[in-house]
């Protein structure tokens, strides 16, 4: 018929096919795309409360190796930061090396935001820290990122299911 | 005259490019629902990410406002000072108990039932200060975050939403859980 009037044929078959598509990925980066992500060596603890994680600036502490990092890049050895010695008077607990990363990334979003030097930012700083990770190391990274200018800190665990286990095996 | 047979034929003919072979061509849908699958595989980590949970801390700023700014903070309504304390082994519940014998509990371990033991304990002490919603957890150094993390748990499910993290050793404030956070 289309030959017979002279009209082209339209196919929509590929069309409504990469439709579908989109509207898969679209609904499932809608669904998981703003939460976050599990750092690569890290077995995080579990809870059963705690508000969603979202996709933050994250610090992590890994084990498989154990290291320092900072938004996917190794800072440094959690045992360089556990023993590193503060470079900031009345401040014991600053690590030197991660202090200057996390000022780079607070001084950024201050510029970012137009807000001054000497202000805390709101950014929220997340932590995934390894369940083997001692308290001092702790006390030392919320310090650090303190003083570098972060005050919104989130503690990011598992979500723990009703029998106690989550659900999936961590990175 | 076109006979009926003949319409129909020429219909059929009309219509058989849109459906050959009297089907609809499935085999884009096919090639498209198997690169949905290969990078859903690729990328899957939907599963790992919703199992995230997270413990909101507000730290101190650093720069502190003027001391003619401060007016309007709010007045100290602490009706209870409530610490429970984590060494190696061992979870200590203490708190000042409103003005009478300060109380203090030892509970050995920190297994699951040490735990439910603790979640007991401040649960009694909610009941008996109900307006009490801070407490304080004073990890020792060489406590796993692991354990600082179940505790902070019992806490919170023990309605003890304002949850300051602190240090015995050092006698100084880390940070503090987000009082009007999520």
């Amino acid at each position: 018929m289309f030959q017979k009037f002279g009209l082209v044929q339209l196919n929509l078959i590929p069309l409504v096919d990469t439709f579908v598509a989109i509207v898969f990925f679209s609904l499932t980066a809608a669904t998981v795309g703003d939460l976050a992500p599990i750092l690569n060596g890290v077995t995080l603890p579990q809870a059963k409360v705690g508000a969603p994680a979202h996709q933050e600036l994250t610090l992590g502490v890994s084990s498989r190796p154990a290291a320092i990092v900072f938004n996917g890049h190794q800072v440094m050895s959690a045992t360089a930061a556990a023993q590193a010695t503060s470079n900031v008077p009345d401040q014991p607990l600053v690590v030197p090396q991660l202090y200057t990363a996390l000022k780079t990334a607070a001084d950024s979003i201050r510029n970012v935001n137009g807000v001054s030097q000497n202000e805390s930012v709101t950014t929220p700083l997340a932590i995934q820290g390894d369940k083997t990770m001692r308290y001092d190391l702790l006390q030392r990274l919320l310090q650090t990122a303190r003083l570098a200018g972060f005050r919104t800190i989130t503690l990011q665990v598992q979500r723990a299911t009703e029998q106690g286990e989550a659900a999936t095996v961590t990175m | 005259m076109a006979s009926r047979f003949h319409k129909l034929r020429a219909r059929h003919q009309e219509r058989e490019p849109l459906t050959a072979h009297g089907r609809i061509n499935l085999v884009p849908l096919v090639d498209i629902l198997t690169s949905i699958v290969f990078f859903s595989l690729l990328t899957y980590t939907g599963a790992v990410m919703t199992n995230l949970t997270a413990f909101d801390l507000a730290l101190p700023p650093v720069v502190v406002t003027a001391p003619g700014t401060t007016s309007g903070a709010q007045p100290d309504t602490t009706t209870l000072i409530l610490a429970v304390g984590i060494k190696q082994g061992l979870i200590r519940v203490e708190h000042s108990n409103g003005g009478q014998a300060p109380f203090a509990q030892n509970i050995a371990g920190h297994g699951p039932a040490s735990l439910d033991t603790l979640q007991t304990v401040l649960n009694n002490i909610k009941q008996q200060f109900p307006d009490a919603d801070a407490a304080m957890v004073v990890p020792d150094d060489d406590v796993a975050y692991d354990d600082i993390v179940h505790v902070l748990e019992r806490v919170k499910l023990a309605r003890f939403p304002k949850i300051s993290l602190t240090s015995a050793a050092r006698s100084m404030q880390v940070a503090t859980n987000n009082p009007g956070g999520r």
